[in-house]
């Protein structure tokens, strides 16, 4: 009966091809009737834990709304356009210039943003370069999924430890930190290497690998030590670090003249660039980046600088809950000030008071038309609704099968039956997650207390497994059929979703399973 | 083609379900802190009310409005 919301949400997600915003309320009402009728519980504590479920899902959907309207500011100015045509002129390399539109930059926007954003905007600027549509849908797919659980300033990390009550800055939190951000490291690797095969085979792995290889130790690398510092930070200095970087290799021996595989799978050589229909803007590239640059400015010394942190941290505030239990005598322990939000120190706050400045910025240049700033707020809450309330219904759902015990016998069951095998599964369970719920975030909501439940019960490395489990999540948001159709609406082959996902599942599934395979060695036997 | 409102759109109508959800949630906090089991019964019923609300729009209404 444990399995039976989730087994519900799959079979609505998978079989019935409903989206995650009608899907997890259905999983939402099967938990509460299972949490009632099954494991007695009261209406007071089902109750308690909606709420406790609406006060953490409110402080993710701040991330996403305003991450979000970043978004929508810049599409609104066509900043992302000029973006595109610089990059052109700056790398005459083809190669790089795949990489740097369809990776470089999509790990730049998941980074702050997120939510598909760099999928969205990826696709449309690498079909302006020539890549055919269907790849300029999978390379943004490949290129945004390491910053997945660090990225968005550290949303779905955030939502890992939460949801495994790791405490923040405890050994277990930095170990934990340590373990996803090495799993998402060898997924990094593996994503630029593909790349570069998907471009030409061998001769543009060749070409590529010491580009890769500068990419990764910046990203992946970078990712690794950042954990251990800072988690907020971790993936999104990294990106701007590797932004800056690839056009500096644009500038290097090996990649400053002209380069190509004529014959490159992924390129349209047909392609005639269409003249643009809509007048670009009378921008610079370091004008489209200014909201970005302001970001990048507030989010490190508000984090960084150790006073002004102190002084802006000191607002804080969360909710009281009392001690709830079920007929079977399972309890939640009273609160004084469940999960308190820090407003001034909140990564939604970087995100809006950029996003603001940007808007008045590109405003007072006149790159916002009239009705332009209506039309951004208009848009940003659209877009964040459908995804919100899934958010909502999936962490409420996430807390009742926390609070009426649920969560202990769903893992107590797994580790009965499949024992250490588990731990092979363990990222696949992540995988299954992001899949299921289009986010990496959600996937560590839904199963982060789960896979710490079951490592617990299995006496094997907790933070192996949690971290399993978020980079599990985070190469899932590559195969996640939300991202895709993200992707495919924006490149206008809506439809092609099928043949986008066959060919991503040939590296995801088999990279899964090697970090299975890999945590398996490591802690399990 | 008929111009529609926000609130008339799916998006709309979310958003209206997200203000419901926000307002149970201080129902069920007042009910929590006044020990009201019947405060906290109507929270959580406007939670389930509002979280309904797009799978039945699309699952019922929108399939039962094509056929």
């Amino acid at each position: 009966m444990a399995f039976l919301p989730i087994i519900v949400l799959l079979f609505l997600l998978i079989k019935c091809g409903w989206g995650a915003t009608e899907a997890a309320p259905v999983g939402l009402l099967i938990t509460i009737l299972t949490g009632i009728f099954v494991y007695k519980a009261d209406i007071t504590l089902i109750a308690a834990e909606s709420a406790k479920g609406i006060w953490n899902a409110l402080i993710i959907l701040l991330i996403v709304w305003t991450a979000i309207l970043m978004y929508q500011v810049g599409d609104e100015a066509k900043a992302f356009l000029v973006i595109r045509n610089g990059m052109r002129k700056l790398l005459p390399n083809e190669l790089l210039l795949v990489l740097a539109m369809g990776w470089i930059f999509e790990s730049f926007l998941q980074g702050i943003t997120g939510f598909g954003v760099p999928v969205a905007v990826g696709a449309p600027l690498l079909i302006g370069i020539g890549v055919a549509p269907v790849w300029a849908v999978i390379i943004p797919l490949f290129g945004q999924a390491w910053g997945n659980t660090f990225g968005t300033l550290g949303a779905a990390w955030d939502s890992l430890a939460m949801s495994a009550n790791l405490a923040v800055g405890s050994p277990e939190y930095f170990q934990t930190a340590f373990w996803t951000a090495a799993f998402i490291w060898l997924w990094n690797v593996i994503a630029g290497v593909a790349m570069c095969w998907f471009y030409g085979k061998g001769k543009a792995v060749k070409k590529g690998l010491p580009a890769v290889i500068i990419m990764c130790l910046i990203q992946g690398g970078g990712e690794l030590l950042l954990s251990q510092i800072n988690t907020t930070i971790s993936c999104f200095v990294p990106a701007c670090i590797s932004l800056i970087v690839v056009l500096l290799l644009g500038r290097t021996k090996l990649y400053r003249d002209e380069w190509r595989v004529d014959n490159s799978p992924i390129m349209n050589r047909d392609f005639t660039e269409q003249k643009s229909e809509e007048k670009l803007p009378d921008m610079n590239l370091v004008q489209a980046f200014v909201p970005y640059f302001l970001l990048s400015a507030i989010t490190l010394i508000v984090l960084v600088v150790k006073p002004i942190n102190s002084l802006l941290g000191q607002i804080s505030f969360g909710f009281a809950f009392p001690e709830t239990s079920t007929g079977y005598g399972y309890v939640n322990q009273a609160v004084e000030s469940f999960s308190p939000l820090t407003p001034f120190t909140h990564a939604s706050m970087f995100l809006f008071v950029s996003a603001i400045i940007g808007l008045i910025y590109y405003k007072k240049h006149g790159w916002i038309k009239a009705g332009g700033v209506k039309r951004v707020f208009v848009k940003s809450i659209s877009m964040t609704m459908p995804s919100g309330i899934a958010v909502i219904g999936l962490v409420i759902m996430s807390k009742i099968m926390d609070g009426t015990g649920q969560t202990v016998v769903l893992a107590n069951g797994i580790a009965d039956v499949l024992g250490n095998i588990y731990v092979i599964l363990a990222p696949f369970v992540g995988l299954l997650g992001t899949f299921m719920t289009g986010s990496n975030m959600s996937s560590n909501i839904l199963f982060g207390g789960f896979q710490m439940t079951t490592a617990n019960l299995l006496n094997v490395n907790a933070a192996g497994i949690l971290g399993a489990q978020s980079a599990g999540g985070a190469i899932g948001s590559a195969v996640s059929p939300s991202k895709i159709i993200l992707g495919t609406t924006t490149a206008n082959i809506l439809g092609s979703e099928g043949e986008v996902l066959k060919r991503i599942i040939a590296i995801t599934v088999p990279a899964t399973i090697l970090i299975g395979v890999i945590l398996f060695v490591l802690v399990a036997i | 083609m008929e111009n529609k409102g926000f609130f008339q759109t799916k998006e709309g109508g979310l958003t209206i379900a997200f203000i419901v959800i926000m307002v149970a949630f201080a129902v069920i906090m007042a009910g929590l802190g006044m020990e009201s089991g019947t405060i906290c019964t109507i929270g959580f019923l406007l939670i389930v009310a509002a979280m309904l609300y797009s799978p039945i729009k699309v699952q019922v209404i929108d399939r039962l409005k094509k056929k």
